[in-house]
């Protein structure tokens, strides 16, 4: 399968936090969530994706090409939809289509304002009078005026209210009835990745922990439940993470099959949803 | 690279309205014209950096299609586009106004304008957001107020290099500034783009 984007043994360091050793592939034609906590190193990746940031280490590719020597080549292919807006603000969807148009070789101003019209974005008002929502919408529609064939969002639904990112995340699987598309968006709302993704990438403290189908993940992981009594060394070696408590444990697995043969019918093993993986890969269980 | 450089006219189309206000304030207040000349040469090019100081400008412009150096590339190029058409409209106005003017006068306010924005364009890129245009404003206010008597100073304390200055004929000196506020000029140009390619946003 061909991958848009590559990364290689990526790493970045920062005072107090970094992105280590970090190998992560997204393939063509797919949705892929990017999740991972606030401070888990999104962004960070994202931006070393678009060649914000250079990283310490490591290689970065996206259509297969280096930026070091293809940098326009790659971004005319992108399109981009940041967590805060990035245009200028004073400015009104017309001006911002003659600053920005130009710069690709496929603009299609007949497509912008179609989109325009689609997402119901006013064009001579001002972006700082925009709500997040429609600034989200604008972005958007600037990236699929110059058809993008990879759309990177960071985070493009935080702060938007439960309607808005639903008609975002429906606008997203519409953009997707074109299969040469890819979009790699990042999130920490787990229930995104559940409407919209096909692939799922977990990162956590720089680390990438998983790169998964979203059916592999369904299949993989699971929540096991039962008797505290249950458990001693052994035991636990089939489990990732175990919360105890007084009323019995409950814990991950990675190994369903092991945990069957191990436990047999003394134990719950019940579907583990995105956020209760997020929940035990981050350990957060050890702090409660 | 010529997008860029037609941003800043889209970009500042309100300010560009104060421009004509701001020359004929200085014009009728009797300014020397090179002074005129100066702040006409300085006024788009600047506005454009204090546009651009914002990191979510820097953001949009290196996600789109652009090289760090053609941004680079674009600010030095647009702002001696600008500084001559700024130039070219005071011209206009000045005859207008019925006032003299020299080729001199042109000539010391594209230097002094040179001169500056060699040192400014690259603190653009070094100090922080938000304080640079105050930075700049500052120098330049300062510069204006203490530059000439420091030259008069000068030219009273040390006759070696009047007496250095008067001996050359007037073509030498004219080619001389000019070299010297290039090469000043492409230095300056050459460091921002070091100073830029190696930031992150």
């Amino acid at each position: 399968m061909e991958h848009v984007v590559e990364l290689k043994n990526v790493t970045k360091n920062f005072k107090g936090f970094s992105v280590e050793n970090m190998d992560l592939q997204v393939k063509k034609g797919f949705v892929t969530g990017f999740i991972g906590a606030n401070g888990a190193g999104k962004s960070t990746t994202i931006k070393m994706i678009m060649n914000l940031l250079k990283p310490d280490a490591g290689e970065v590719k996206v259509f297969g090409l280096d930026f070091k020597t293809h940098e326009k080549e790659i971004k005319e292919r992108i399109g981009f939809v940041y967590d805060s807006n990035v245009f200028y603000e004073g400015m009104n969807l017309k001006d911002i289509k003659r600053v920005v148009g130009p710069a690709y070789k496929q603009w299609d101003d007949h497509l912008f304002y179609q989109y325009v019209e689609q997402f119901e974005l006013p064009l001579n008002k001002s972006l700082k009078k925009f709500s997040k929502g429609m600034q989200m919408k604008a972005s958007l529609a600037v990236a699929l005026s110059h058809r993008a064939e990879l759309i990177i969002m960071d985070e493009p639904t935080a702060g938007l209210d439960p309607i808005f990112r639903r008609e975002l995340l429906d606008l997203l699987q519409e953009i997707m009835i074109d299969r040469n598309r890819t979009i790699f968006f990042s999130t920490h709302i787990t229930t995104d990745l559940e409407r919209v993704a096909d692939y799922i990438a977990f990162i956590n403290k720089g680390e990438l922990l998983f790169n998964q189908s979203m059916l592999d993940v369904a299949d993989n992981y699971a929540l096991v439940k039962g008797s505290v009594e249950l458990l001693d060394r052994d035991t636990e070696k089939s489990l990732l993470h175990v919360h105890r408590a007084s009323t019995g444990f409950e814990a991950l697995t990675d190994n369903i099959q092991a945990v069957k043969s191990m436990f047999g019918d003394s134990v719950v093993i019940e579907r583990a949803s995105m956020e209760d993986i997020m929940y035990y890969m981050k350990g957060g269980m050890q702090h409660v | 690279m010529f997008n860029l450089i037609r941003r800043d006219v889209i970009l500042q189309k309100w300010q560009l309205i104060i421009f004509i206000p701001c020359v004929a304030f200085f014009i009728m207040m009797g300014s020397h014209p090179a002074l005129t000349f100066l702040v006409a040469a300085i006024f788009i090019p600047f506005n454009a950096f204090f546009y651009d100081e914002k990191a979510e400008t820097n953001i949009l412009l290196n996600s789109l299609p652009y090289t760090r150096k053609t941004i680079i590339a674009s600010r030095y190029i647009g702002a001696i586009v600008y500084m001559g058409l700024g130039i070219g409209v005071t011209c206009l106005a000045l005859l207008i106004a019925n006032t003299s003017y020299t080729l001199t006068d042109i000539a010391i306010a594209s230097g002094l304008f040179f001169v500056f924005a060699s040192f400014t364009f690259p603190l653009f890129y070094i100090l922080k957001p938000g304080y640079i245009s105050t930075v700049v404003m500052l120098s330049f206010l300062v510069l204006a107020g203490i530059g000439p008597r420091t030259v008069l100073y000068l030219i009273d304390k040390l006759p070696v290099i009047t007496d250095f200055i008067n001996s050359l004929s007037m073509s030498v000196i004219y080619t001389g500034s000019t070299l010297i506020v290039m090469f000043l000029y492409v230095i300056s140009w050459v460091f921002t783009t070091i100073v830029y390619q190696r930031k992150a946003f």
